[in-house]
């Protein structure tokens, strides 16, 4: 073993232990900085400017004037509405089939396993596609579920269930039940695996009913996994954007029309990009207050359960 | 210690971040084109030996894409220099997928066009004016349809050589009508009323279909050629200063929406018009479904295809219903973007080749323009082809040549194309379905409409 005497090597390995730490920071945080602190910096700026897409040399200094336009326009309340109802009952929706579809996948059923794979697909299906096959299945004319409505005698004319405000709302949701609720059921069922089957044994010894062993042990038992659910899915479905520009491109009239829409739209259609990302900023903003409540909601739980 | 310390880098790394993010929005004024200070480039028949291999990207949306190849493989062939690579997006994610990459200043360098966005692109520099850089284009517009020059046209200046340009028409099934009694079409909107009740009641579920998706670029276009035949003369949305006039009760607007809310409610139009592409009411109208619809007149050749169905032939043009039978009549074009000028003279030279060979005259023909026509029923503004008679000859096939030519002299351009007409178009479109749909009455959405006008112009 030989030890460096040569005072400049060692010198230099010194001032290498002491810039290690700060070339590795540098590494990822100049990448973090270009892609995500820059651009998001840069879209906070536009907001305050307006920004039409026609005019690309005259941006003038709005202020908060794109978000006070944008606020106080119907389409926004249209469209928060919109997002609210879409996202209240979809959010529902796929927890209750996620938790249904797990519990019967945690069973003993035979063809659990084989299940747990053919129930994955709709979640691995890229959602532009996924929103294709149900403009498809809906179509007014040759849908899927139109023929079988009518061939067992429930309807006697096909449906345009797209072109009907409230049925286009509840295809949205059907779809995005379609859609996300695999993940649902994947994220119940490893809470599920996790419950020790002793508790369910005394549970039963003691005489405990199917019901009150669910809401007794397996429901608190699954919090943890409830949350994370709920709040990853109400964040898919305040952004949900594919499937409606799929599906139904916000119509009829604006029946459909969420707030990630708008802010497409108000881009797009109406090229106001000052207008779309002062929308996109406010999405984001309810985003965040969404993760913060997450992580404090996480913290309680783990407190309570330190406790 | 060590902790501050790569805050305080974190910190510094937000501030550039921060400076940067605040630098202007504005890229500083690019240097003017070397192409602009060029001669323009005069059509050539032949290249010339030694002229620079040019490569010129072009970019249309979905129809006749095999058409398209064909028609390069022949300009390559006359111009072996140029090459010629060809890209093409669905017609209804068209205009926001280009405007997406033109403020992304992703320019190709030779686009489509349309008219309703002529004025939206160009004003925002997206589109260069043609007669700036190939003088001699201007020499078609003596042959064009006033209605197709003047949708090509901004500021004065022609922005675009026509690919195609059409009507507008209203068709119906002359089958459907003559096993419901009728022996001629209607005259009027009350007309078509009157015969779609009567076809309902022999069976006929939805007797009136439109394409009126919220993404169909045809839509206004089908809902403002029925304003156009219910008003006489010109200003039937808009004034000679481009106000609203159409929010008045009994304004052709008015009246076309009462009507349209009547045959909704009364179950002869079919609610599926509200998601209804063009592709899919061409397919619904030849399998019977409905008995009149309005579409472009290019999809008349289509339904009346021989062997398309039972109801092949049976289509036919009636003028537009109403008081003056008017209808609207646009263009889609050829046009040149800032992409070529910037990349210098030889891509000018070679993009208004391209734009003479497709959009204009080769060896004194229309001949791409012709093709068009001859092989897929496209209407044409280039006025001297209606004398040719390989296109009377097509175009007798699927249609009452006199009644195309009657519709078409009564068409006039969309009223109202600005630079906003694009995103009011857009607007009005929702709007119009939310009064068919029964959400709001009919002088609230063209309230609403004459509202979005107003707050776009400023």
């Amino acid at each position: 073993m030989s030890v460096v005497r040569d005072p400049s090597i060692r010198r230099k390995a010194k001032l290498w232990d002491r810039l290690y730490p700060y070339v590795s920071v540098l590494i990822p945080v100049s990448i973090i900085a270009l892609f995500t602190i820059y651009p998001v910096l840069y879209a906070l700026r536009i907001s305050f400017y307006q920004y039409i897409l026609t005019k690309p040399k005259d941006h003038p200094f709005v202020g908060l004037d794109n978000y006070i336009e944008v606020i106080t326009s119907y389409y926004f309340r249209n469209s928060l509405l919109n997002t609210a109802i879409y996202t209240t009952v979809a959010v529902t929706c796929i927890t209750l089939f996620g938790l249904g579809v797990a519990l019967l996948l945690n069973s003993k059923l035979k063809t659990a396993n084989a299940l747990k794979v053919i129930i994955l697909l709709p979640w691995a299906i890229p959602a532009v596609v996924g929103g294709l096959i149900w403009k498809w299945i809906l179509n007014s004319d040759f849908g899927i579920l139109n023929g079988i409505l009518y061939a067992l005698g429930i309807i006697d004319q096909y449906i345009p269930f797209l072109a009907n405000p409230n049925l286009a709302k509840v295809s949205l949701i059907l779809a995005a039940i379609w859609k996300e609720g695999p993940l649902a059921v994947i994220f119940f069922l490893s809470g599920l695996q996790l419950i020790p089957n002793e508790l369910y044994e005394a549970a039963r010894i003691d005489g405990g009913s199917s019901w009150k062993i669910f809401r007794h042990i397996t429901l608190p038992l699954l919090k943890p996994i409830l949350l994370i659910v709920i709040i990853y899915e109400t964040i898919t479905a305040i952004l949900v954007f594919d499937l409606i520009y799929v599906m139904t491109g916000g119509g009829p009239g604006d029946s459909t029309s969420m707030i990630s829409w708008f802010a497409y739209a108000e881009i797009f259609k109406n090229l106001n990009l000052g207008h779309g990302v002062a929308l996109a900023v406010i999405i984001a903003l309810m985003i965040l207050a969404l993760i913060l409540a997450y992580l404090r909601i996480i913290r309680y739980e783990e407190n309570v359960g330190y406790s | 210690m060590k902790k501050v310390s790569i805050v305080k880098l974190f910190a510094v790394f937000l501030i550039v971040s921060l400076i940067a993010a605040c630098q202007p929005a504005t890229p500083p004024p690019a240097e003017p084109p070397a192409a602009e200070t060029q001669p323009p480039a005069a059509p050539e028949t032949q290249p010339p030996a030694e002229a620079k291999p040019v490569e010129l990207t072009f970019v249309t949306w979905s129809y006749g894409v095999e058409t398209i190849a064909d028609n390069i493989k022949k300009f390559q062939e006359r111009y072996p220099n140029i090459t010629v690579t060809h890209k093409d997006y669905s017609w209804l994610e068209y205009h926001d997928t280009m405007v997406a990459a033109f403020a992304a200043e992703n320019y190709p360098d030779l686009v489509y066009g349309s008219d309703h966005w002529l004025q939206e692109w160009a004003s925002a520099g997206w589109l260069v004016p043609l007669e700036d850089h190939c003088p001699d284009v201007t020499a078609y517009s003596a042959e064009l349809a006033p209605y197709a020059l003047e949708g090509m046209t901004y500021e004065g200046k022609v922005y675009g050589l026509s690919y195609y340009a059409d009507t507008m028409d209203f068709v119906y099934n002359e089958a459907l009508l003559k096993k419901a009694g009728f022996d001629k079409a209607p005259e009027t909107w009350d007309d078509v009323y009157n015969m779609a009740k009567a076809l309902k009641e022999q069976g006929l579920q939805y007797p009136i279909l439109m394409a009126w998706s919220q993404k169909e670029g045809a839509f206004p276009e089908a809902w403002t050629s029925m304003v156009f035949s219910q008003h006489e003369g010109p200003n039937a949305l808009f004034d000679a200063d481009l106000k609203p006039v159409f929010n008045k009760e009994g304004s052709a607007a008015y009246q076309i929406m009462e009507w349209l809310v009547k045959v909704y409610n009364e179950g002869l139009f079919n609610p599926a018009s509200l998601t209804t592409a063009e592709i899919d009411q061409v397919k619904a109208m030849q399998a019977g479904q409905a008995a009149f619809t309005i579409f472009p007149q290019y999809n008349m050749a289509e339904v009346n295809k021989p062997g398309s169905g039972e109801y092949a032939g049976q289509f036919k043009i009636a003028l537009m219903p109403g008081k003056s039978h008017a209808t609207v009549g646009y263009v889609r074009f050829y046009a040149m973007t800032p992409g070529a000028v910037n990349k210098g003279p030889e891509y000018v030279d070679a993009a208004c080749k391209f734009l003479h060979y497709f959009g204009g005259k080769t060896d004194g023909e229309y001949v791409v323009v012709k093709r068009w026509a001859v092989e897929n029923g496209l209407g044409f503004a280039q006025l001297p082809l209606y004398q040719d008679p390989d296109v009377i000859a097509a175009f007798s096939a699927w249609g009452d040549v006199p009644t195309i030519e009657q519709q078409a002299k009564l068409a006039r351009a969309k009223e109202g194309l600005t630079t906003w007409y694009g995103a009011w178009d857009v607007f009005a479109r929702a709007e119009i379905h939310k009064a068919i749909l029964g959400e709001i009455p009919i002088m609230d959405a063209l309230n609403n409409m004459a509202n979005k006008w107003l707050e776009l112009a400023q």
